[in-house]
Parts: structure tokens; C-alpha cells; sequence
């Protein structure tokens, strides 16, 4: 027998996915992050108000979102160093800081919206927000400051299963699949405004600033090596194919449901009750245990992503396995963004539109430079060695950097003439 | 004129001539890195224009004076400029600057805000690198107003006073990745080398691999050997792979055999092999079982001494290289010509090649066809192969055509002669 498995596992196929296996991470949790609170509401109200119109768009988005992480991902391998440490050592601490401490209160923004998000979902299952909020805090807490990187990243890939759930309320809303697939195919959306700012905005949430550092963050901190870089690229492209198929399917159970009898919602939870008469009971919970798992899942990427690339870049010290005199800085920033995050979503009338507002302009603002230091560094030869960018990627790179760079500008102006129609 | 200037304040300042008129700003600053313990100033590089800037290298004789510009002695007219940046030894800014090193008093890894140099007899030195809040908050520019907030809330603060200054001495640059030269101050190497290894491998933590890898040549085989016994199995896998054949070949000579096929086993099969390679045959005889190859397969059997040769290789070029290996090799009748990733592009023998011209290429005095076997096929193939050609070795590839070893005529007796005696002793 275990002879048989020796054969099998020495397979060259078996061994690749073994090998893929063993390397699958950073790239399916990354893309899946993406699908946070934030990123849920976006979906549903596409869904919601232009049916199945906007769903040909998540097409060219997951290929731009490739082309965005698979850099990351080569930058990563080659240089061993995360994106904070490669802006600081190439273009000086003044750029990082400011790049940073943008990032830092976008972030922050990001972290209150899940922390949100987390107490919306659970009220649907009757949890007040004040028992829901603080015990979430405590358990994103606990789990990154006890936790390994090992077991943490297992706690991720069993989350990002979870987003199964949007598949199962997706395929309960019985949506009508020929009318899907001729809107994929040919949509038939009216290019008016509003469906202007909604498109923007399912670019805006889906390829955002934090990302870019996260990904290549949890690349050098696996140890992947430039053997291994084949099949880390494999995750990338996995999930960034994941991600938008999970959206796809948030649009279609809202579109379905939602947009074909002429409900009118404002956010995730609204999608979520609103389910309720049109799709069964199953299909709203299924939805809102969705936004939770998606919510408490970013909530713990977010703060310690931020945390580690704002100490990267500034050269303090960091890791959660160090003991608070050795990295202050790093654990104020860390409880900091979540004692803020949770802390602002309990208190009453919170203007919590106006932080989402703030945190979508600040993830415009950000990306292009972002974006623009990514190119500057990966065809910077004496760094990448071998794994610099080839000319005809170079093209590509760059085309599809101008286009997201146009669509974030375009949204950071429709969010300011029209803050309430994204 | 102050005997300590920060190089935040240089970086970027104007840098005019002797009749005041600019000559561009200040963009670096290169340093000689001599046997002194202090590195001094080897030229400053000057840029002058945006989008394609010019640049230009003054020697620190043409320096009038440092003072918030910096002053020279000389016309701009006489200044060269050029478009492209003359490779330097090391420069404050593409090496320092921004970069993490080595802290060999403390023992841990930092990042270098700013750096200090010393100026004296018109001379600049790098004297100590910055790695404290105020550096920071200088680069950042905000000296003044951080400054004024902390003198009104505490002003006895001792923000004031530290300034955290790490002596050149005790600083180990690590600046690698970016140029392969390793920048040395022999005092920081010297001080290094007296860290207990269990405390090196805790500074390794901190660093990238190729940082990593920086730092570990620098150490002595023994040092090496302890370093890496205190590593984590994925540190060990990670360095092993960036090391070049040979030198990780001698660094698993250098490990205990059970450390040594741990390493191997992390690795791909092709790449441990290829290190196999660089080591003496017993070890690597050894490790290879160890490695779990089954023994009477290909890869199981095979030694890694063999004579290969590029494909442009003449026949004289053969006979040379025989004649260098004919102490060692066990097999001096084959050679396999293979292309630059090992690969096997042809195969010949003494025999065919001993009587040509010496001009001739040596891939014109091939065997028609190669005859190989792959490592996981078993000794009976090799043995029918072998008796069928009438060879006496026959090489081993990968499964994409990549020369692991060879096979030679003995090793098979051995197994052979072994299955055989088992057999007439069941048959007692």
C-alpha cells in the first residue's frame, strides 16, 4: 500500500498539485479578503438595481486583478521583501510614511466597515451588536496574536470556503441562466450614470491598496522560493478567479430576487432580509452568514497587514510572536486599528456612511501611486533579475494600469458630485 | 564648520560653484571601502535636469565647503556630465540609506534613517548610521515642529537628547540583491563572528534571503555548519536553494548526514541531485539512499562522476579534460555533451573520438542516438541495456532530459551479484 501511494505521489501530475497544494495560500486568501463587507454591499447593489447587467464586467476585472497580484506575487519570490520594504529602500522614508499612514486610516475605515458588517449579519440572527462586536474584537485578537502562521492561514482557506454559502443562496434564488449568460455575453445595461458609478465602483472595491501589500507580505513570510513560484502563481490566478466568481454569484441571487421584483436596499443586511420573502429563509441566512464570515475573515487581515507594512516600512520591529517592549509600535497600531474599528460601530448614530465614503476615495487616491510603484519596481532589473517584466507584459502591465488608474479617478469624482448613488 | 553632518540635510541640496552659480543638486555620495576602519567620501554625484538628468562625479578636493550647500573651488564649465551613473564600490544612498544592516553590537537588524559623517581636513567620513525616532522624523522633515510639541509637553523628555547612533564599526551591511559585492567594515565581520551561533541565527530570522545568504558567506565552514544547525527547516530549504551548487554541495558535506538528506528531501529531486554533484562520491553514495531513491533504481544506482562537456566543444577539448579527471573518474571511456541547463545532447566515447582531428567538434563524433535510462527504472533495464550496446556506463536523466549520472558497468555487478547470491542461498 504504501508502495502504491510512493508510485502514485511520484506521479508528475499528483506531484504538481501536491506541490500546489503545499504552496496554496497567500494568493486564494488574498482574493478572497476582497470579498468583504465592502465588497459584498458593492455586489449586491449591482445585483440589486441593474439585475444582470453589471455581471460582464466581473470578466475583465478578474483579468486586470491577475495581472495586478501576479506582480506582486513575482516581486515577492524574486526580492524576498514585502512592498513597504521595497518602496522604502527605492524611493526613501518620506514617500513610505505618507504612503503609509494613508493607508494606515483607509485601512482603519476598511476595519470599521467589517467590524460593521459583522454586527449587521449577526443581527439578522438576532445577536445584538454589543455582544457581537466586542466578542469578535477578542477573537480577531486572539487568533492572530496566538496563532501561527500556519494555523492562521488554515483558519483563512477554511474561511474562504465558506463564501460557498453566496454559491448555495445564488443557486436557491433560482435565477433565470439563459438570461444570465446572454447578459454576460451581450449586456444590454444603459450607459447612464448611475450604472457609470456602479461599474466604477465594482472596479473600485475589488482591486483596492491593502491588498497588494497583504499578498506579498504572506508570499516572503511562506518562505516561497523561486522554484515554487510556478505554482504560487497557480494560487494567485486561482483566486483571483474565486473571487469574482463568488461576486458573480452575490449579483446574481440579487438580481434574481431583488431586482426582479422591484426591492429597493441600501446595504448587505437589507439584501439579506429582503431575501427572506422572495428566496426562502435559507437563501438569507445563508447570505448573511456569508457577510459574517466575510466580515470577520478581512477583520483580521486588515489591522495585521496594516500593522506589519506600516513597521516594515519604517523599520521598527514587528511579528506577533514578539513580546510588546520589543515592538511597541507595531502592537499600537495593531490594537489601535481594532479597538477604533470596533469600538466607533458601537457607538449610536454613528455617521458610518461617511466612513465608507472616506475609505472608497482613499483607496482611489492611493492605488494609482501604488500601482505605479509596482511597475517602477518590477522593471527594475538590478532587482528583479530574471524575473523582471517582459516588454509585451510590460504593455499589457501598463494598459491595464492606466484603465484601473482612469476608473479609480473617475470614482474618487462620482463619489464626491455623487456621494449616495454608490 | 561642524565636524558632524547629518546626510538627510546634504541629500538633495545645491551644490554651486566657485562663482556661486549652480551646478545641480546633490544626489549621492560614493565611498571608498578601504582597510579603514571609517570609509571615506569618494566622490559626490551630482544630478542637474528632470526626466533624463545628467550626472556628474566631483572629488571631495574640488569641495570648498560644506556648509547648508555644498561649496566648490572649481568652474561649472569644467565639470563633465553624463547620462549614465559610473558603477561605484558603494554609495550612501544605494546602499546605507534606507537599507537594513546589522547591528553587531546589539546583535539585530535595523533600518538606517540617516546617516552621520564626520568632516574633517575637508575630508567626509561615515562615522555612524542613524537608526533612532529622530533620524526618522528629520528625513521626514519635521524636526522643528516634533521638536517644539515635545519641549512644550516634556521637555525633559530624552527624545531630546538620544540621538540612537550605531558606530560604522559595529555595522554590518547587508545591501545584497541589490549588487553581489559584499561591503565589509572587518571590524563588524570580526565582532560578528564572536556572536553565539544560536544569536546569528536569531538575527537571520530578520532578514530576506539573499540578506541571509550575505551574512552566512561571510562566516568560516565551522561557523557556517552551527549557524545552520540553529535554522528552521525552512530557513535551511531556502538558503540551500539560493547558494550556488557548489557551495551548498560543500555545506551538506559539512552537515551531519541526517541534517544533510533532511535538507535534501525539502528540495526538488533534480535539484538535489545536481548538488549531489559537487560532493565527494561516498557522501553523496550515501545520502542518496538515505534520500530514499530506491536502491536498485536508476537514481539509486548511479554515481555523479562523469566527464560532460558543452556542446561546442572540440575533440581536443575532450582529451584535456580526460586527461585532468583521469585520476578520479571511475569511467574514462564516455562523454556526454550536454547544453548549458545539463541537459544531454549527445553521447561518445574514447573510442570514437581518440583517433580524430583535434579541431573537430566533438557533437560530430557522437552516437547516432543516445541511449539512457530514466532514475526510476529498475536494474534489470539498465543491465539489459547495458549488455545490449555492450557499454560499459550508460547515463541517467530526469524526466525532462537533464543529466543526473551515470551508471557504470561495477555498480550493476554489485546488485547483480548480490540478487544472485540470494538466490543460490534460497535455493540451499
Amino acid at each position: 500500500m504504501e508502495n502504491f501511494w510512493g508510485r502514485i505521489k511520484n506521479l508528475k501530475p499528483v506531484r504538481n498539485f501536491l506541490l500546489f497544494l503545499a504552496v496554496m495560500g497567500p494568493g486564494v486568501i488574498t482574493a478572497n479578503v476582497d470579498n468583504d463587507a465592502g465588497g459584498i454591499a458593492t455586489y449586491s447593489l449591482a445585483g440589486a438595481h441593474f439585475g444582470y447587467t453589471l455581471l460582464w464586467s466581473l470578466v475583465p476585472i478578474t483579468v486586470a486583478l491577475i495581472i495586478v497580484q501576479e506582480m506582486c506575487a513575482r516581486m515577492a519570490v524574486a526580492t524576498g521583501k514585502g512592498l513597504a520594504d521595497l518602496i522604502r529602500e527605492n524611493y526613501g522614508v518620506k514617500v513610505t510614511f505618507y504612503l503609509m499612514f494613508i493607508l494606515f486610516f483607509v485601512n482603519l475605515a476598511n476595519v470599521t466597515a467589517e467590524f460593521a458588517g459583522i454586527a449587521a449579519s449577526l443581527e439578522i440572527f438576532h445577536v445584538s451588536k454589543f455582544i457581537s462586536v466586542p466578542l469578535s474584537a477578542v477573537f480577531v485578537w486572539f487568533l492572530v496574536v496566538k496563532g501561527t502562521y500556519k494555523s492562521v492561514e488554515k483558519i483563512f482557506l477554511s474561511a474562504c470556503f465558506f463564501y460557498i454559502a453566496y454559491v448555495i443562496s445564488g443557486l436557491l434564488a433560482k435565477p433565470d441562466w439563459p438570461q444570465v449568460f446572454r447578459q454576460m455575453a451581450a449586456p444590454s445595461g444603459n450607459w447612464n450614470l448611475p450604472y457609470t458609478v456602479m461599474l466604477v465602483g465594482l472596479v473600485g472595491t475589488t482591486i483596492a491598496p491593502w491588498m497588494q501589500f497583504y499578498l506579498q507580505s504572506s508570499i516572503v513570510e511562506k518562505g516561497i522560493t523561486r522554484e515554487e513560484y510556478k505554482h504560487i502563481q497557480l494560487d494567485v490566478v486561482v483566486g483571483c478567479i474565486l473571487a469574482p466568481v463568488i461576486a458573480f454569484f452575490i449579483v446574481v441571487a440579487c438580481a434574481a430576487t431583488l431586482f426582479q421584483a422591484g426591492v429597493h436596499v441600501e446595504s448587505a443586511q437589507d439584501a439579506a432580509v429582503a431575501l427572506r420573502p422572495l428566496a426562502g429563509p435559507y437563501a438569507s441566512w445563508l447570505f448573511a452568514f456569508g457577510l459574517f464570515n466575510a466580515s470577520i475573515f478581512a477583520a483580521s487581515v486588515l489591522p495585521l497587514s496594516t500593522a506589519y507594512g506600516f513597521c516594515e516600512g519604517m523599520g521598527w520591529e514587528a511579528g506577533v510572536n514578539k513580546r510588546f517592549e520589543e515592538a511597541p509600535q507595531f502592537f499600537s497600531l495593531y490594537a489601535f486599528m481594532i479597538v477604533v474599528g470596533a469600538g466607533v460601530v458601537l457607538i449610536p448614530r454613528f455617521p458610518l456612511f461617511k466612513v465608507m465614503f472616506f475609505s472608497q476615495v482613499g483607496n482611489g487616491i492611493l492605488l494609482p501611486f501604488i500601482l505605479i510603484f509596482m511597475l517602477r519596481l518590477i522593471n527594475d532589473s538590478d532587482l528583479m533579475g530574471a524575473f523582471t517584466n517582459r516588454r509585451a507584459l510590460n504593455i499589457i502591465t501598463w494598459i491595464t494600469v492606466l484603465v484601473i488608474m482612469a476608473l479609480t479617478l473617475l470614482m474618487v469624482v462620482l463619489t464626491f458630485l455623487y456621494p449616495f448613488a454608490v | 564648520m561642524r565636524l558632524f553632518i547629518n546626510f538627510s540635510e546634504l541629500l538633495g541640496q545645491d551644490v554651486v560653484d566657485v562663482h556661486n552659480r549652480r551646478v545641480g543638486a546633490l544626489q549621492d555620495i560614493s565611498m571608498h571601502s578601504n582597510d579603514e576602519v571609517f570609509p571615506r567620501a569618494g566622490s559626490f554625484i551630482v544630478r542637474k535636469g528632470f526626466g533624463r538628468p545628467l550626472y556628474a562625479e566631483i572629488p571631495p578636493g574640488d569641495v570648498q565647503d560644506i556648509t547648508d550647500k555644498i561649496e566648490l573651488k572649481i568652474d561649472r564649465r569644467t565639470i563633465k556630465f553624463q547620462r549614465q551613473l559610473l558603477p561605484c564600490e558603494f554609495s550612501l544612498c544605494r546602499h546605507i540609506l534606507d537599507q537594513q544592516v546589522v547591528d553587531t553590537n546589539d546583535q539585530k537588524v535595523v533600518r538606517v534613517n540617516d546617516v552621520h559623517l564626520l568632516h574633517v581636513d575637508n575630508q567626509l567620513y561615515l562615522a555612524h548610521v542613524d537608526v533612532g525616532l529622530r533620524g526618522l522624523i528629520r528625513r521626514l522633515g519635521w524636526t522643528r515642529f516634533v521638536d517644539g510639541c515635545v519641549r512644550l509637553c516634556a521637555p525633559d523628555s530624552s527624545y531630546l537628547q538620544q540621538d540612537e547612533f550605531i558606530s560604522w564599526k559595529n555595522v554590518h551591511v547587508l545591501a545584497a540583491g541589490r549588487t553581489t559585492n559584499v561591503i565589509r567594515s572587518d571590524v563588524a565581520r570580526k565582532k560578528l563572528a564572536r556572536i553565539p551561533a544560536a544569536e546569528l541565527a536569531d538575527i537571520m530570522e530578520d532578514l530576506n534571503v539573499f540578506e541571509k545568504l550575505s551574512l552566512f558567506k561571510t562566516f568560516n565552514a565551522d561557523m557556517q555548519r552551527r549557524i545552520f544547525a540553529d535554522m528552521t527547516p525552512q530557513e535551511k530549504g531556502e538558503l540551500a536553494d539560493h547558494l550556488t551548487d557548489e557551495e551548498a554541495g560543500s555545506l551538506l558535506e559539512n552537515i551531519p548526514a541526517d541534517e544533510a538528506t533532511d535538507l535534501l528531501h525539502s528540495l526538488s529531486k533534480e535539484k538535489a541531485l545536481q548538488l549531489m554533484r559537487y560532493m565527494h562520491s561516498e557522501t553523496s553514495k550515501k545520502l542518496r539512499r538515505l534520500l530514499g531513491f530506491a536502491q536498485d533504481s536508476a537514481g539509486g544506482l548511479m554515481t555523479t562522476e562523469y566527464l560532460s562537456v558543452g556542446e561546442e566543444a572540440r575533440v581536443k577539448d575532450a582529451v584535456q579534460k580526460l586527461k585532468e579527471n583521469a585520476d578520479y573518474l571511475g569511467n574514462i571511456f564516455f562523454v556526454y555533451i550536454v547544453d548549458p541547463q545539463n541537459r544531454l545532447v549527445g553521447m561518445t566515447s574514447l573510442r570514437r573520438f581518440i583517433n580524430e582531428d583535434p579541431e573537430r567538434p566533438l557533437l560530430e563524433t557522437c552516437y547516432p542516438k543516445e541511449i539512457f535510462v530514466r532514475t526510476d527504472d529498475g536494474v534489470e533495464e539498465v543491465a539489459l541495456l547495458l549488455e545490449k550496446y555492450k557499454f560499459s556506463s550508460i547515463p541517467v536523466l530526469s524526466d525532462d532530459g537533464v543529466l543526473q549520472g551515470v551508471i557504470t558497468i561495477d555498480d550493476i555487478l554489485e546488485v547483480l551479484i548480490s540478487l544472485a547470491w540470494k538466490k543460490y542461498k534460497d535455493q540451499l
